[in-house]
């Protein structure tokens, strides 16, 4: 269902700075796939989610989502479609707004923003009752600025937001990277029972060996712009954290460092 | 009775002003332009309505209300220059400013000297019936009067902003809120922020228009020069509103701006009784502003703080103690 095809991607172009990360990058995720994305730094897991939502532009290849070329589509236009939760909990959400103010602006997503009142009573206390679902006590702070909460509240509610309406695709962006370890573990449990619950396909990268070998069925790992390990299945899950960070090691001495 | 004027005609004004203070409201605090083309288009809103009434013979309602989509042109215009064109913020109300103080020269070009017409102020006179017809008004006596034009200014100022605060609770202005503080969550939204943008300056500079409008209206009169400082008496305003009811959650933003542009009138008014021949009127303005701005930041973080201490810090310990958070 997403299709990143001889994807070209140089950077700088034109200087003396020009280093090209993607050549003739091909990469295919199918419906229902959870795949986890590791690799060292500058590696391109980010310029990949970059690519497929639109942030960056491409120097060449295509971009196909559901059968649809998407290339050429601005990322407002690609959100329409495709969920990203960020690393920094702040993007996520609007820090002024109350989360019920933010839930109805998300829930409303694919809908016309006209001159129809954001919210009622029968609104509020659906998104009460969708908010309590979460376990978090987010319920008792409907009407609370989302600035105030903490990063962890933060990042669990835009990780909800981004999951709202239908998505055919949801970008986790180094999600838990902001948050201490046993936030993010509440972060990363949430992330899985939301995918699994609404049968989201994802591309989650993280930093976190475990999490890439315990959440998701598929793994990958990214190195210069190119898939070096993909595992699914069965195979994924014989991974152990210590062969990654073997394959890791291999590669980094490779390098030099 | 010299300062019992003041304040009357200081009243006058900041409701006047309250209007241009709402727009610049809109502009720098919602969608955080520091939206400069304002300076341009307060006198663009004068001599629209000027020219609308005593040339083309339209009801001084209709005319104040008109000049508003002359001032939202104008505004969408700022908005177009920064977010197509990638112009900085401010350089694109600079540009926009600057041209339409060519462009309100030229329009005067349709007024003569001076001509007589009915403003939603008028009263009986020079053989004009007033706004209401007739022989109102023209009985009562001058203090009278000038409640009525209070009370005719009260009636914009509330209209505006009611209007607005109900703007604010829907959708759309939902979306102008989130694009002024998270463009990012726009476009995840699948929206363009850039649209919301040029949406958001040209209702703010509608208001602005307005405001010229009912200013040249109040003195009957208009002056190419009537923008200069235009910018800096709005953000003060805003700034002192913000500032004084940055405690209480049950004021809104609105009605702390209104309350700001008034006070902040009555202020410039009370300094033209200090310094009477006017060398050191903009010096002490600018003190005055400067001195705001100053105090402006321990007052918001006094009343954060008394703010924090009765509600959040209480609800964030709930927040630790019931699931995940470091609040």
């Amino acid at each position: 269902m997403l299709k990143l095809k001889n994807i070209t991607k140089v950077f700088n172009k034109g200087t003396v700075n020009e280093s090209s990360l993607f050549t003739n990058f091909s990469f295919e995720v199918k419906r229902g796939e959870f795949v986890s994305v590791v690799g060292s730094n500058g590696s391109g897991k980010t310029t990949m989610l970059n690519i497929i939502s639109g942030t960056l532009p491409i120097d060449g290849g295509s971009v196909e989502l559901e059968g649809r070329d998407i290339t050429r589509l601005p990322e407002f236009r690609r959100a329409a479609v495709i969920g990203r939760v960020f690393q920094d909990p702040t993007v996520g959400t609007v820090p002024g707004m109350t989360i019920l103010e933010n839930l109805s602006l998300a829930a409303n997503k694919g809908s016309p923003y006209n001159f129809c009142f954001a919210l009622d009573r029968k609104k509020s206390t659906e998104f009460r009752e969708l908010v309590s679902s979460l376990g978090l006590g987010l319920e008792d702070k409907m009407n609370v600025p989302v600035g105030l909460l903490s990063g962890g509240q933060r990042q669990a509610l835009s990780l909800f937001m981004s999951t709202m309406t239908d998505i055919d695709l949801l970008l986790l962006d180094e999600h838990t990277a902001a948050l201490d370890p046993r936030t993010a573990e509440t972060i990363m449990t949430l992330t899985d029972t939301i995918v699994k619950d609404k049968k989201l396909t994802a591309v989650m990268v993280t930093h976190n060996l475990r999490y890439a070998v315990s959440y998701g069925n598929r793994m990958i790992m990214m190195h210069k712009g190119e898939v070096v390990l993909d595992k699914s299945g069965e195979e994924k899950d014989a991974v152990v954290t210590d062969d990654l960070l073997d394959i890791f090691n291999e590669i980094s001495i490779e390098c030099g460092n | 009775m010299l300062f019992y004027g003041t304040t009357v005609d200081g009243l006058k004004m900041g409701l006047c002003f309250a209007v241009l203070a709402l727009g610049v409201y809109i502009s720098y605090s919602i969608l955080d332009f520091p939206d400069l083309s304002v300076d341009g288009i307060f006198p663009l809103g004068g001599v629209l309505s000027t020219i609308l009434m005593l040339k083309l013979g339209f009801h001084p309602v209709l005319a104040v209300l008109l000049t508003f989509f002359a001032g939202a042109v104008a505004g969408a215009l700022t908005g177009v220059l920064h977010v197509r064109f990638k112009i900085t913020k401010l350089l694109a109300g600079i540009i926009v400013m600057t041209g339409f103080l060519s462009i309100n020269l030229a329009l005067t070009k349709f007024l003569t000297k001076t001509g007589y017409t009915t403003t939603i102020f008028s009263f009986k006179s020079e053989g004009l019936d007033g706004l209401f017809g007739g022989n109102f008004l023209s009985g009562f006596s001058r203090n009278v009067r000038n409640y009525i034009i209070i009370a005719i200014l009260l009636l914009f100022v509330i209209a505006g902003k009611i209007l607005l605060d109900l703007f604010f609770k829907t959708k759309l202005g939902y979306m102008l809120r989130a694009t002024g503080e998270n463009e990012k969550i726009v476009t995840s939204l699948g929206r363009d922020p850039g649209r919301y943008k040029i949406l958001g300056l040209a209702i703010a500079d509608g208001l602005v228009a307005v405001s010229g409008a009912l200013y040249s209206q109040l003195y009957s009169s208009y002056d190419n020069n009537s923008g200069t400082g235009k910018v800096v008496l709005a953000l003060a305003a805003v700034i002192i509103g913000m500032a004084l009811f940055s405690g209480a959650r049950r004021v809104k933003d609105t009605t702390a701006v209104i309350i700001g542009a008034v006070i902040y009138s009555l202020c410039l008014n009370y300094l033209v009784l200090v310094d009477r021949d006017g060398i050191y009127l903009k010096l002490l303005n600018a003190v005055m502003f400067a001195l705001i701005l100053i105090f402006n930041d321990k007052l918001t973080a006094l009343n954060h703080r008394r703010r924090t201490v009765k509600g959040i810090t209480a609800k964030s310990e709930e927040i630790t103690a019931g699931g995940e958070g470091d609040a």
